[in-house]
Formats: C-alpha cells, sequence, structure tokens
C-alpha cells in the first residue's frame, strides 16, 4: 500500500471515531429536544377561556370579573352559532323523512364535534364528566377539533391494495343550501373571539391534583409518589450500601469468602429489572406481607435493592481514592480502625459517595418496571406521609407509560404526557448535573 | 481534651497503657463491630440468593404443570384461552432478534467512540464528551420508550422507508469510497511503475460507477419498503442500541487504556500510522475487554423494559423470515410486565407462574452473562499484567 493510501484510511479512521461521538451527541439532542419543547408547553401555552373558567370554578383563582366579562363576552360570540342550529333544527322538522335522516344524523355528529370543542351548549343538562363540563382549555387541542367540526372524517378504501384512506370532507357542503351553511365560515373566523386564546403560565401544573383522569389539573400525585420512592429507597439503600462499602475496603481480607461477596454484588448489578419487580412481587408483597398489596413501601425496597450494587461500587471507589497516608498518619496518631474510617476516610470520600448516591437516586426516581408490580397505581390522590406504608402510589414514571398507551383518549392528554416526561428528564438530569459537577470539583482537589 | 488532673487520678499506672480488662472489651467490641459490618454486608450480598430462590421457587410450578418442551419449542402463545398456550419461542425470538438489532447499533458506534475517546481526542475535548454518555445513560427508559411510541414511531410509519433509504447512502457512500479507493490501490502495488497511474484510474472508475449503482439500487428498493407499523423491532432495536451506547463505550474504553503506552509507542516507532497502531496493536490486545462490553452492553439491552413493552408491538410472532426487523415483536421482559397485571389475579394458575419461568430465564441468562464478562475481564487483567 502506498503511503498516502495508508495516510487516507488512517484519516478516514480518525473521522469516523469523531463522527460516532457526534452522532451520539446528536442522538442524545434529537432525544431530548422534543421533550423538553413539548414538556415545557404543558405549563407554558396558549389557553382558553374554558381554561380560564375551570380555574376560576375549580381553584378560584384569577381576577373573578374580568374571567366573567371574557366568558360574557365569548358566550355573544357564540351565540350565533346556537342560534343558526337551533333555527336548522325547526327548518329540519318540516322536510319529509328521508332528508330529515339523513341531516339528523349529520347535525348531531356536527353538534357533538361543536360540545367537545366548545362545552356544553346553551340549554344542556349539566354533564356528568367533567371533560364534557368544559370546552377545549389549550389553543392548540382547540384547532384540532376545530377541525373535526369543519370537516367529517371519512375513509376510502376505493383502491383495495392501499387499504383504507382517510378523507377530509367540508361539512359545508354536507349542508349546503341550508340555513346551517354559513356556521361553518363563521365558526372559522370567529374561532378567536369564541374562545378567546391567549398567552396562559400555568405553574401550577406541578402542583394541582389530576381531574378526570388527567384531562384537566396537574401531576402534583405523580411528583409526590416518585419523591416518595426514591426518598425511601435511598433511605433504605444508603446506609447497608456504605456499611457493606466499609467492610469491604477496609476489613475484609482477600478470601473465597470476598470474592463470593463481589461476585454476588456484580450480579445484583445485572438482575434485569422487571426481575426485581417480580421479586418485590413474590417476596415483599406476597411472602414478607410489608403491605396488603402495592404500596409505597414495597416499592422503595424493591427499588432500594436495585441501587444497592451502585452505591456499594460507588463508595467503594471513592474510599479507595482516599490516600493511604490519610489511613496511616490517623493510624500513627492513636486512632483506632473504626475511628480512623468514621472521622478521617468518610470525610475525605465523601464527595465521591456523595455522588454515587445522587447518581443512584435518579435511577430510582426514573425507573419503571420495578414499581408495576410493587407500587403503582394510575391515578390517586397525593399521599400523606403515613399512607405510604399501605397505599400504592402513582408516579411520574409509571405514569408516562400509563397516559402514553393506556389511557382511553392518549391524543387528549398529550401535553400532559409531555409535562410528565419533561418534569422526569429534568429532575434526573438535573441530580447528574450535580453529580458530575462535584466529580469535577473532587477531580480537580486531587490534582493538586 | 486529656487534662493533666486524669494523669494523676489514674494512679501509678502508665497512662497510655490499658489494662488487660480494657484492652479485652476494646476486643470484643472490635469483633462485635466487624461482626455486624459483616452481617450486613452480607445481607445485602444475600439478596442476589433471596432474589434466584423466590424466582425459581414461583417458576417451578409453572413446569410441573406444563413441562418443558411446549414453553421452549412451540410459538403458539394464549395463556389466557380456556386451552391455554404456553409456547414461548417466539418471545425468545424477539428478545433475541431485538437484542441482535441493538449490539449491530451499539457495537461499532461504541467501540468507534471508545477508540475515540481513548485515543483520538485531547484530553478537554473527552471532559466534555464523557457527561454526554453519562447523561445518555442516565435518562430514564421511560423516556426513551416514550420517545420510541410518540416520535420515532409515527416517524417510521409515514415516512420509514426514504429514511432508510437515505441511511443507505450516508453510510454506504462513504465506506464505499474507501474501499475502492483501496482495492485500486492494493491491486496496483505489483505491476511496473509506468503503467500504475493509468491503470488505478481505469480500476478507480470501473468499481466506482458499479458501487454508485449498487447503492442506487440498494437505496431506492429500500426507500420504496412501505413499514406497516411504527411500533416494530427496528425502532426498538435502534433505541435500545442508543441506551446500550454508554455501557459499551464505558467499558470498551477501559480496555483500550488498560493497554500499556508502550505498545503503542512501539507501534509508532515501527512506522505504523494511528490506523494501524489500533487495528493491529491495540484492539488485538484489549479484544477481550471489549468482548465484555459487548456482553454487558447485550446484558443491558435484553434485560429492558418500557421501551419494547411501548414500542415494539407486543406480537408474539416469529417475523417471517425471521431477520425482518420492521415487524412487530414481543420480547420476555415485554410479556412479564404486560400479563402480570392480569395474572396476578389468579396467583397460583399456570398464567401466573409462567411469567416467573421466564423471568427464571432472563435471570440466568444475565447471570451466566456476568460470570462471562468478569472471567473475561480477570483473565485479560492476569494477561495484561504478566
Amino acid at each position: 500500500m502506498r503511503l498516502e493510501t495508508r495516510k487516507i484510511l488512517d484519516r478516514a479512521f480518525a473521522g469516523s471515531g469523531v463522527l460516532s461521538i457526534i452522532l451520539m451527541a446528536a442522538a442524545l439532542v434529537i432525544l431530548l429536544a422534543p421533550m423538553f419543547i413539548r414538556g415545557v408547553g404543558a405549563i407554558f401555552f396558549t389557553g382558553t377561556v374554558e381554561h380560564r373558567r375551570l380555574m376560576l370554578e375549580k381553584f378560584d383563582r384569577g381576577d373573578r370579573a374580568l374571567v366573567e366579562a371574557e366568558i360574557e363576552s365569548a358566550r355573544q360570540a357564540r351565540e350565533p352559532v346556537y342560534k343558526a342550529i337551533a333555527d336548522f333544527e325547526r327548518e329540519l322538522a318540516g322536510m319529509d323523512r328521508a332528508k330529515r335522516a339523513a341531516y339528523g344524523k349529520n347535525l348531531k355528529d356536527t353538534q357533538k364535534a361543536l360540545r367537545s370543542l366548545l362545552g356544553p351548549a346553551p340549554g344542556d343538562i349539566r354533564p356528568m364528566l367533567m371533560r364534557d363540563q368544559y370546552g377545549q382549555t389549550r389553543w392548540d387541542r382547540a384547532q384540532v377539533k376545530l377541525a373535526r367540526v369543519l370537516y367529517r372524517e371519512e375513509w376510502d378504501y376505493s383502491v383495495p391494495e392501499r387499504g383504507g384512506i382517510l378523507m377530509h370532507k367540508p361539512r359545508k357542503a354536507d349542508f349546503a343550501g341550508t340555513s346551517l351553511e354559513a356556521v361553518f365560515p363563521y365558526l372559522e373566523q370567529n374561532i378567536g373571539k369564541m374562545i378567546l386564546p391567549r398567552r396562559t403560565l400555568y405553574w401550577q401544573f406541578l402542583t394541582d391534583e389530576s381531574f378526570d383522569s388527567h384531562f384537566f389539573g396537574g401531576i402534583w400525585p405523580e411528583i409526590l409518589g416518585t419523591f416518595y420512592l426514591t426518598i425511601g429507597a435511598m433511605l433504605l439503600a444508603i446506609p447497608m450500601g456504605l456499611i457493606a462499602a466499609i467492610y469491604l475496603t477496609e476489613y475484609a481480607r482477600e478470601s473465597r469468602l470476598l470474592d463470593l461477596l463481589r461476585t454476588c454484588i456484580s450480579t445484583l448489578a445485572g438482575v434485569p429489572s422487571i426481575v426485581f419487580g417480580l421479586f418485590g412481587l413474590a417476596f415483599f408483597i406476597n411472602t414478607m406481607k410489608v403491605s396488603q398489596s402495592k404500596s409505597v413501601i414495597a416499592g422503595s425496597m424493591t427499588l432500594a435493592l436495585m441501587v444497592l450494587p451502585t452505591i456499594i461500587r460507588a463508595s467503594e471507589e471513592a474510599i479507595r481514592a482516599v490516600p493511604k497516608t490519610y489511613k496511616e498518619a490517623a493510624l500513627s496518631l492513636g486512632a483506632g480502625r473504626w475511628h480512623a474510617v468514621w472521622t478521617i476516610i468518610l470525610p475525605a470520600a465523601l464527595p465521591g459517595i456523595l455522588t454515587g448516591i445522587v447518581i443512584s437516586m435518579g435511577r430510582a426516581a426514573g425507573e419503571t418496571a420495578p414499581i408495576i408490580f410493587t407500587a403503582a397505581v394510575s391515578v390517586g390522590k397525593p399521599l400523606a406521609i403515613w399512607q405510604t406504608l399501605t397505599q400504592p402510589t402513582p408516579a411520574l414514571s409509571w405514569n408516562i407509560y400509563n397516559l402514553a398507551t393506556e389511557h382511553e383518549a392518549v391524543d387528549e392528554v398529550r401535553h400532559v404526557q409531555y409535562g410528565l416526561v419533561f418534569v422526569l428528564v429534568s429532575l434526573v438530569l438535573l441530580l447528574n448535573l450535580f453529580a458530575i459537577i462535584m466529580r469535577a470539583r473532587v477531580a480537580r482537589r486531587m490534582r493538586t | 481534651m486529656m487534662g493533666p488532673e486524669k494523669i494523676e487520678s489514674s494512679g501509678e499506672k502508665p497512662s497510655l497503657l490499658l489494662s488487660r480488662a480494657d484492652q479485652r472489651r476494646h476486643r470484643i467490641a472490635a469483633a462485635i463491630g466487624q461482626g455486624f459490618l459483616l452481617a450486613v454486608t452480607s445481607l445485602s450480598t444475600l439478596a442476589v440468593l433471596f432474589i434466584f430462590y423466590f424466582i425459581a421457587r414461583d417458576a417451578f410450578p409453572f413446569f410441573r404443570l406444563e413441562g418443558f418442551r411446549e414453553f421452549f419449542t412451540s410459538s403458539r402463545w394464549y395463556p389466557s384461552a380456556s386451552e391455554a398456550e404456553f409456547g414461548a419461542l417466539a418471545i425468545f425470538v424477539g428478545s433475541g432478534l431485538v437484542t441482535l438489532g441493538a449490539i449491530i447499533v451499539a457495537v461499532p458506534l461504541g467501540v468507534a467512540a471508545a477508540i475515540c475517546l481513548s485515543d483520538i481526542l485531547p484530553f478537554s475535548a473527552r471532559q466534555i464528551v464523557k457527561p454526554v454518555i453519562e447523561i445518555l445513560a442516565a435518562v430514564p427508559s421511560v423516556a426513551y420508550g416514550f420517545f420510541a411510541l410518540v416520535v420515532l414511531a409515527p416517524l417510521m410509519q409515514e415516512k420509514g422507508g426514504q429514511i432508510l433509504g437515505v441511511a443507505v447512502w450516508l453510510i454506504g457512500a462513504p465506506l464505499a469510497a474507501i474501499a475502492v479507493y483501496v482495492v485500486a490501490d492494493v491491486a496496483t502495488d505489483r505491476c511496473p511503475d509506468r503503467m500504475r497511474p493509468c491503470l488505478r484510474w481505469c480500476i478507480l472508475l470501473v468499481l466506482g460507477v458499479l458501487s454508485l449503482a449498487g447503492l442506487a439500487f440498494a437505496g431506492n428498493a429500500i426507500g420504496g419498503w412501505k413499514i406497516n407499523s411504527g411500533t416494530n423491532a427496528l425502532n426498538v432495536s435502534v433505541i435500545l442500541g442508543i441506551m446500550a451506547l454508554p455501557t459499551v463505550v464505558s467499558v470498551s474504553e477501559d480496555a483500550l487504556q488498560a493497554v500499556g503506552r508502550e505498545l503503542r509507542e512501539g507501534s509508532y516507532a515501527l512506522g505504523a500510522t494511528r490506523a494501524e497502531t489500533i487495528f493491529k496493536t491495540i484492539l488485538p490486545a484489549a479484544r477481550s475487554g471489549i468482548l465484555a462490553a459487548v456482553i454487558l452492553g447485550v446484558m443491558r439491552a435484553i434485560g429492558e423494559t418500557m421501551v419494547v413493552w411501548m414500542a415494539s408491538g407486543n406480537a408474539a410472532q416469529i417475523p417471517t423470515p425471521w431477520y425482518n426487523l420492521l415487524q412487530p415483536v414481543r420480547t420476555l421482559t415485554a410479556t412479564i410486565a404486560g400479563d402480570m397485571g392480569e395474572a396476578d389475579h389468579v396467583t397460583g394458575s399456570a398464567r401466573y407462574h409462567v411469567l416467573f419461568a421466564m423471568a427464571l430465564c432472563l435471570l440466568v441468562f444475565s447471570f451466566l452473562c456476568n460470570l462471562a464478562s468478569e472471567w473475561i475481564v480477570q483473565r485479560s487483567r492476569k494477561k495484561l499484567g504478566g
């Protein structure tokens, strides 16, 4: 091979290495960008008058006089629509039967779509479900619903090999020649006046309970649940992990037993998280009867077991990194072994240990599989601290799964899903950032 | 503070020496303390034995009730039918398939990144890249799953074929260019100097046109694929690959770092370029460490639950042909997570125990992987040390 070729190969090789790192960073950005951008949208969005009405009626938030004036002005803007529908219904009564049936079904569909956009029509009985009591609270959802009012969805099966094709037929054409025809252009032009969109900061998203299975309200029970689970897991795992690390580094002599212990720890680190969940169910709940069924404490125990190896390893590493001279100096001054560990080695190793603890905290907060069978429910009230012993809780991680896959109207609560992901990911990233900064500081101190 | 009075009060006894009783008391206290430490340590490590015991205890009833044969050889998975069938072969294949896909994504990228980190980038750049890897590892699995389900799956369903077609070009074109260049160079190594440039250009031209045509054909064919469902094995494989990346990168970087400076310097002194040094000297020396990294990556991918549960499509079928990643699959972890909710009410039935049987398989597999990787690391450490 010529030297030139070898050089080119060398360059290409270095380039592919750098490229792989750039790809990795790009993957991270692509992953996090939608979560952050759309996640912020759960808190800061364009809200409609329905949102302000909800806030006023449920929480007594906002300026009552102002909101009531807005509701009134929205009502006035909506009035022509309802009047036209009433007119059309009278017109319908005068038609022959076939026409009446055709128009009647269409009208029902239109009214249903309109209800989900604007809330119940004047004169309706107050609906049972909260999602039917209010119109769309968010401008982006309102536009989707407006399209449902303006266009009828129809599946076209005329080309069999391509399967069904979704078509949007304007309703205006359906009602051509009737008094209802003019309603659709009116709706399209005056939707702004009807629902009064305005930039809204709904920071209470983080501190409100959810209503009507997450259609409205915030995610406080989930945040609190994750907090309990994580803190519980750390309270259990930190003492055990620290003691194990101290024993392994300072007391244990190299032996068969130590090898066995180490193998056990690394095996524990390799156990799949779902197996931890099954073990928690089989052991903590079914055998030890920690609680009747799922509970926060059972979930915390399972999570504690899961993060234990991480804590042991990080603490071990931190303790080993303390220079031997520290310990020797302490021992030569007459300190006992335990005394030296407690007053000299642990304080010196503390930043490293803390880094490990913070990282495993992030892991415990984000992990879902271990709590599926041991602690998580999809809807619940925020728990008081003593209830954690007996009651299951919603949690950020579990509810992301639940709302994204098992919720009855996945598309309608998309913003809540993004909000949950945003909160969870920022929580975990903040913890990790803290750990990274702390580690950098320790490294700098060690170097000087 | 040891005041002077204290010394006086202890009479004629030398103050620094402990009395025999004190000594004994100290020794007993130390023994008790150490015993306590050992007890707590073994408690936390014995947990793993507990896990094995309790998973196995609930798994064996299944094998007693239904036997081994159907579970491992049939792919008919109808646990809730009145004539329940528990053929988990398709589920094993699904787990294997997404793990394989993840490894195909993670290993080349991860090893290339590790080489770059240990041998190419300067120290300051490394300090920036390390946190990226850490954050990639820290993002919760459910967030990855959410991304796969909500962002990636619709994208694949709508534009999957086109994206794959572009990817073929992006990956294929540079590789083909380098390969053609090298082949042309090597092929003309032996011919007389006079003809060499001319011959080389001819070969370059012919091979270049051929490979361009090949790429265009492949890109078009793949670009025309229609992906029926965005939640499929490919989606999950890509995401699992990204999730396994941090493990692969950090473990193989450790392995590369463990190869001493002397080997590198020796190779450079013999006139090798950096690429040649890495390929011919460092990678062979670090081979076992990289194998360990691959094994750990496999463990990470096969044990992952949320991503596969959310985005793999959960269809208990073997894809046709078996390597078709564009079809939905179902994995062991997703089956455990998804079926336990229903099976929990019928504790004690085969339907409940079969999930523990799956968990036992996972557990045994990851245990074996762990032992293997540890053994490999230990052996290579001995070899490098000695």
